[in-house]
């Protein structure tokens, strides 16, 4: 099979998985959660003004239809407007992705720019005592919940030393037009430290044992043992030879954990009350705010989906070893 | 005896990890807390879900700057307290009595009676007359108390109130208004005016010979003891009054429910209702004749008048205060029925310490063990049994089968994984079952991957050949000749998914998403964050999220030594 | 113990002794219950308290389960499905339900369809009949007697328990603003707070944190109290509720009612609205058309019983009710908003405009500057307003927390100066400790509540409501559930709500005992394994 038509295939497979999840949320969601505007009833509002919000949020079309409805305007990017506040809601899950990603990337790329040589060092010092504490302090931090350390982050630094603010994404109430002015601020940096450091902390686990790992696995290659016989030094054939051919695992990984974190820390974003698109997830299913909860869950899915196929297409470019079966 | 292959198997990494000293600690705490799960029971101090209380005979005394604890009197709650220039009386629960003359030390003498004390006034001869519960009224003939027969023996006596040298005042719950002639020992029942049984709490005697009750649902009368005649009296409020003070000079103070404070500055003057800063109920109060007024109350709440506005004094106190003891510059005000033990320190008896409602914390974690290793062992089992099932038939048969499989496995990887588990216990309501689906649902398509391809070589191997050719059928080719084969990377991925789903667990508990009444680490964690206490009470913080930690570590260390066994190109050179 | 409940028990006693022998014959045991609640995380309070009440009951021999429910779900299943045993809900203090009219209404066998608000299925026909009469009643002391006697006749029956109020604990900082009064139902975030505060310290705009937005802050559009909350800021109202919730003149000076049905009101002169326009009767007009023309619903029911408004003069508009409603000058005159015609008029859709799109043209003491969703929304003083000159703050901003934590931190740390919504019990020391900080206690008129469905057994039986509710022990909610900060509920009209509640009503105090007896004497025992039987 030529790569062009291997990389159609992905793509056409990642738009059928897009579907069968967007299928699955529809009804999982119209079935499952209760009246979106069961709310209103502590307003006041009796059965017959309840139907009539009901009919402005195209709740009492037949179910076909409102489906119908739901992914010819998917397609064409309309996730409609929330339930909550008729605010279009792509707009809101576009921020508040934005507001994840800024959180998670300096995050897990500090973890990675710790990890990765931290790793590689550990694999030389292999069977040492450094190596097992190493590795026992990567598992430490991948053994804690990121939540909970969170809490005592903020216990020790936020509120016993008041070194930093506790929670949000800044110092309200602010001036600034448009994203790009709201997040380049040293307000914003502050309040980023203490959670980024946590998340850090925890992803930091993975890069540094996938790297130690591969880098074993490399050392036994023929062609580091033909850079020894050549007498190059260690150090040099560490990092000019091995390293350098440990690092596709580490990437991979990297790409795929990007993935887990936009949707992930949920329980962080918590803890930190970062306005991230986990806790509007779970804000608007606890809410019965569908298109809300179906648009946010649906970037979500489609942003892990490409970040796959960007893998799948790195993986085939890089490495010469997989072929397009 | 030859083992057969699935055993020897499975003997080989046990074997290898044995030499591991990683995998030796991590199985080692893993027991650990395997041991304290099933033997939770016998390891806690306190049932987990209750309420740990205290009755105490507490005294606060107004200090300088606050009002502090001094050592308690007895394990029994005091409810009353009187005095003159010669000594002090308090009265309690239990017929708890305790005597101090001027200048000298609390004692108690011998306890006359079981039932609970409610009310004590000493005579202006120094006469001391107690009242309680079962119509007990006790009256002091020099040194000796003496019981006194009352008319209605199921009586529950609240107020008590000396209006002279020989005749008392008593009322009661049931709207009693009983007149005692202390010479005669003779009881008259007075008719309320309103006669609806409402209680009537507290009585005092007037600047002008007359006395005032006052009860639940702003109920005052006002008796004559001339006629015994009464009179409804309206105070500017219809809460429930506790407790009445009225001092020589003719102030008066009258204390309820809900921050009630009514003072009268003088006797001609109106009834004013103040403005208290806190809306817990007031057990007593205190007036003096220079116009400074104090009330006492539940909580710890204790509220100072000086002019002006009511203002709650600190006092870093729990206990439910219920009378007042004035003499001379000393201020004491007395307690306390049960109260929550909340938010203490660890100590001897609350290893842990204990949370908002008074929850004993070691308990707690002890029992969060449970839920933690229950889910996270019965997640790992599914997501390994699916995992590796759909792994070996879509390895072994290829085809349409594998197209299948896979490609449902692709959709799978699609899905975020967190937001869908909180979606599945937001849709199905939480229960344990929910919460391992909820977990093992997307956590199998690892797995399914991993054994898949280690499938896709090893059914090429000679062996499998082998027996394929002398006619073994699918089944046992599968599960005796290629499974065994990657048993070793069963194990771990059994490890690493337990250690990720006990996480899991405690992230889904942790937003409130665990299943109800049920104790886990991460829910222990849920409610110090829903308190609002956890920036102060460390206690409850740090112990479960170190349970979580230990166990998912020792888990990951022993996943790291199966690693190894999983693929032996990282032994070497070791 | 009350009179009415003597009354009551010994008429059931009287009933039990008739049908005794059979049903000495045929004990059934009594059907197993289920107590729905709120989630753990919604509302730990309603949470512990409904395992409060499964032990006190499972010890009187009931089976009892609780099941906690997403707050959806659970309005969902009660209100519209009216699929329950029991349930424990809660209804908030609005200020407009000050008057009686609203919780009187959720016993009234009229709201027991699915959907209204007596899912319980209350059925007291004489009820009802009280319940139209008050709500016609325009001699205040007439209609209180009327509210009386309702909570009086219903109560014996107890188709509800009133668990219990809980009191809104908030804070503010005293050395940035002082003269901050709370109001029962509202907190510090009434619609005088604003108009009262006077800085102290060097920022002279009020700054308020919450962990709640609006919904949105379309005038026709906006479902959820807090919208309105932070609208009715920037629009006037005819008539606002004072403190002390009597309706005062505001946009309006002169409320007269000709007769029963025909309600003329004067308009202040000389007012404008934010763009210059001057505010003229026919934008009250306007404005109530406007609302009784549109779908939108949230004020329905106080449009209810206006048939017709006209402009009757300058400055003056006459309102034509169907018919006479003693709560037509408090709550419809102080909840409608004046919205500006010449704004409004050409709005064909008014409930599809986007968030950008939404006017925010009104007349009121404060003016409209920005709202930038899930951060902060301010508004700056109006100095053409008639009230401008005892405003002392220049302006108002909201900053929106993603929860209580994050509010508190701020107020802490004098980010904010006060506390829309109440703190958590955990909070509450700390603030107490904090010398900057006022707590402020706020009792509530809304609350907690746990409904019996009347149609299903065990719950259609009196006595058997009675014992169960004798067997909650609801002092001890308040006491280790909300640490003292509450009150043990009585009737549907909060004590704090002096001038309607009852005083002289059966409370149903915590008695085992007493619950037990006045389940043998309406013919029930237990069994062998001391499950109830009938």
């Amino acid at each position: 099979m030529s790569r062009r038509n291997y990389l159609i295939r992905r793509v056409i497979q990642a738009i059928f998985s897009l579907w069968v999840i967007a299928t699955i949320l529809f009804f999982l969601f119209r079935l499952g959660l209760p009246d979106p505007t069961a709310a209103l009833i502590t307003e006041g509002l009796n059965a017959e003004q309840r139907a009539a919000v009901r009919a402005q949020f195209g709740l009492e079309d037949p179910l076909w239809r409102q489906y119908l409805l739901y992914l010819w305007n998917a397609v064409q990017g309309d996730f409609g407007l929330s339930f909550a506040n008729r605010a279009p809601v792509a707009s809101v899950v576009w921020e508040r992705l934005a507001n994840t990603m800024v959180l998670m990337i300096p995050a897990i790329v500090l973890a990675y720019v710790i990890g990765v040589p931290l790793g590689a060092w550990l694999s030389w010092k292999r069977g040492t005592g450094t190596d097992t504490g190493g590795i026992a302090l990567g598992l430490m931090f991948r053994s804690a919940p990121p939540f909970w350390t969170g809490m005592i982050v903020i216990l020790v630094l936020g509120v016993w030393l008041s070194a930093f603010p506790t929670s949000g994404m800044r110092t309200l109430p602010y001036d600034a037009d448009g994203f790009l002015d709201k997040i380049f601020t040293l307000d914003f940096l502050h309040h980023l430290i203490l959670p980024a450091l946590v998340v850090a902390l925890f992803y930091l686990g993975s890069p540094l044992l996938i790297m130690r790992n591969t880098m074993l696995e490399v050392y036994g290659e023929d062609f580091i043992e033909m850079a020894r016989a050549k007498g190059l030094p260690e150090r040099r054939i560490l990092y000019n030879h091995a390293a350098r051919n440990a690092l596709l695992p580490v990437v991979t990984q990297l790409a795929v954990t990007i993935g887990l974190a936009a949707g992930g820390q949920v329980a962080v974003e918590g803890v930190f009350s970062w306005p991230g698109l986990g806790r509007e997830i779970f804000r608007a299913v606890g809410t019965s705010d569908f298109p809300l909860a179906q648009a946010s869950f649906l970037v979500l899915a489609a942003f892990i989906i490409t970040l796959n196929l960007l893998v799948d297409i790195l993986y085939t470019a890089l490495d010469p070893r997989v072929t397009f079966q | 005896m030859t083992l057969p292959p699935f055993l020897r198997a499975a003997a080989k990494p046990l074997r290898l990890m044995g030499q591991d000293r990683m995998a030796m600690i991590g199985l080692a705490v893993l027991s650990l807390v395997i041991l304290m799960a099933l033997f939770a029971p016998l390891l806690a101090t306190h049932d987990p879900h209750s309420v740990n209380e205290i009755e105490e005979g507490s005294v606060l005394e107004r200090g300088e700057a606050r009002w502090t604890l001094r050592p308690s009197l007895g394990e029994l709650a005091l409810n009353d307290a009187a005095s003159d220039a010669a000594r002090d009386l308090i009265v309690g629960r239990d017929g708890t009595i305790w005597h101090r003359p001027e200048g000298g030390d609390w004692t108690q003498p011998e306890r006359l009676t079981e039932v609970d004390l409610h009310g004590v006034d000493i005579s202006p001869e120094g006469r001391g007359l107690i009242v309680g519960a079962e119509s007990t009224i006790l009256l002091q003939n020099g040194g000796d108390w003496a019981a006194i027969d009352a008319p209605d023996p199921g009586a529950e006596l609240r107020g008590v109130a000396w209006y002279d040298a020989q005749t008392a005042f008593m009322t009661g719950a049931g709207e009693q208004i009983w007149r005692l002639d202390a010479e005669t020992g003779e009881i008259t029942q007075i008719e309320s005016p309103v006669g609806r049984g409402f209680p009537l709490n507290s009585v005092a005697r007037d600047h002008d010979g007359t006395l005032l009750a006052v009860g639940e649902r702003g109920l005052v009368v006002r008796i004559d003891p001339q006629d015994d005649s009464t009179e409804l009296v309206r105070l500017p409020s219809s809460r429930d009054f506790n407790h009445i003070y009225i001092a020589e000079s003719g102030a008066a103070l009258v204390v309820g429910e809900r921050g009630t404070v009514l003072r009268r500055d003088d006797p001609d003057a109106d009834w004013e209702s103040g403005q208290a800063p806190d809306t817990r109920a007031m057990r007593a109060g205190w007036i003096g004749d220079d116009g400074t007024a104090i009330a006492v109350g539940r909580s710890g709440i204790v509220l100072e008048w000086n002019g002006g506005d009511w203002q709650v004094a600190p006092t870093e106190s729990e206990r439910h205060f219920r009378a007042i003891l004035v003499r001379g510059d000393e201020m004491l005000a007395l307690g306390s029925d049960n109260f929550v033990d909340r938010l203490a320190r660890p100590s001897a008896d609350h290893w842990f310490g204990t949370d908002h409602i008074g929850r004993d914390l070691y308990s707690q974690n002890v029992y969060g063990s449970q839920i933690a290793l229950m889910v996270g062992f019965i997640a790992a089992g599914l997501v390994v049994l699916i995992g590796t099932n759909v792994g070996l038939i879509a390895g072994y048969f290829r085809g349409r089968t594998e197209s299948v499989l896979m490609r449902t496995v692709d959709v799978l990887y699609g899905i975020p994984t967190e937001p869908f588990a909180l979606i599945l216990v937001l849709l199905f309501g939480p229960s344990l079952l929910i919460i391992i689906l909820a977990i093992a649902l997307l956590t199998w398509r690892t797995v399914a991957r991993l054994i898949r391809s280690q499938v896709l070589s090893l059914r090429e191997r000679p062996f499998v050949k082998a027996a394929r050719v002398a006619g073994a059928s699918h089944l046992r080719i599968m599960y005796l000749h290629i499974f065994p084969n990657v048993l070793p990377l069963v194990f771990l991925e059994l490890a690493i998914i337990t250690g990720a789903a006990i996480i899991a667990e405690a992230t889904l508990s942790f937003l409130g998403l665990g299943a109800p009444q049920s104790i886990s680490w991460g829910g222990i964690l849920h409610d110090a964050r829903l308190s609002g206490a956890w920036r102060t009470a460390w206690w409850w913080n740090l112990p479960p999220g170190a349970f979580i930690m230990l166990t998912v570590m020792s888990v990951f260390f022993i996943s790291r030594s199966l690693e190894v066994i999983a693929n032996p190109r990282l032994r070497a050179r070791e | 113990m009350t009179m009415t409940r003597m009354t009551t028990t010994s008429s059931i006693a009287f009933a039990a002794a008739l049908v005794l022998p059979a049903a000495a014959a045929a004990q059934e045991p009594v059907p197993p219950v289920e107590i729905y609640t709120t989630t753990e995380s919604y509302d730990p309070i309603r949470y512990e308290g409904a395992f409060i009440i499964q032990e006190a009951w499972e010890e009187l021999g009931l089976d009892v389960t609780v099941t906690p429910m997403e707050f959806s779900t659970l309005l969902d299943r009660f209100y519209s499905e009216q699929d329950f045993d029991a349930t424990i809900l809660g209804w908030s203090g609005r200020v407009d339900r000050l008057d009686p009219q609203f919780f009187l209404g959720t016993l009234d066998s009229r709201q027991a369809e699915p959907g209204a608000n007596n899912p319980g299925g209350y059925d007291n026909p004489e009820y009802d009949e009280l319940f139209d009469a008050q709500a016609r009643e325009f001699d205040i002391e007439a209609r209180r007697d009327i509210v009386h006697e309702m909570q009086e006749l219903y109560m014996p029956d107890v188709p509800v328990v009133v668990l219990f109020h809980r009191d809104e604990v908030v804070a503010y900082n005293n050395t940035a603003f002082t003269n901050m009064n709370a109001m029962a139902g509202e907190g510090l975030y009434s619609e005088w707070g604003a108009m009262e505060a006077e800085p102290v310290g060097d920022r002279t705009t009020l700054r308020i944190g919450g962990p709640q937005e609006p919904d949105n802050i379309n005038p026709l559009n906006s479902t959820s109290v807090w919208g309105w909350k932070w609208m009715r800021l920037y629009y006037d109202r005819l008539v606002r509720l004072s403190p002390e919730v009597e309706p005062v003149d505001w946009a309006a000076t002169d409320v007269t009612a000709e007769d029963d049905t025909t309600i003329v009101v004067t308009l202040r002169e000389g007012m404008t609205f934010h763009d210059g326009e001057p505010v003229r009767a026919e934008d009250v007009a306007f404005t109530f058309d406007y609302y009784m023309d549109s779908s939108y619903s949230y004020f329905d029911s106080y449009l209810e019983p206006v048939d017709s408004v006209e402009v009757t003069g300058d400055h003056e508009i006459t309102f034509n009710l169907t018919e006479p409603s003693a709560s037509f000058a408090t709550i419809t005159l102080s909840q409608i908003p004046i919205l500006p015609e010449h704004v409004w008029a050409d709005i064909e859709d008014p409930q599809e405009l986007s968030p950008d799109d939404i006017p925010t043209v009104g007349s009121g003491p404060f003016v409209f500057d920005r709202y930038d969703r899930g951060e902060f929304m301010s508004i700056t003083t109006n100095p053409d307003h008639f009230q401008a000159d005892e405003i002392a703050v220049d302006g108002v901003e909201f900053l929106i927390y993603a929860d209580a934590e994050g509010v508190f931190t701020a107020l802490d740390t004098g980010e904010v100066d006060m506390t829309a919504w109440r703190m958590e019990p955990g909070q509450i020391p700390l603030a107490e400790d904090n010398d900057d900080l006022t707590v402020v206690s706020v009792p509530d008129f809304g609350y907690f509540h746990f409904t019996f469905n009347l149609r299903r057994e065990p719950f259609d039986d009196v006595a058997m409501r009675r014992a169960l509710t004798m067997a909650m022990d609801r002092e001890r909610m308040v006491n280790v559930l909300l640490e003292g900060r509450g009150e043990v509920g009585t009737s549907v009209i909060a004590p704090v709500n002096e001038y309607w509640h009852n005083p002289f009503l059966e409370r149903f105090e915590f008695d085992m005992e007493a619950a037990r007896a006045e389940l043998e004497e309406a013919g029930y025992s237990w069994d062998e394994d001391g499950m109830l039987v009938r």
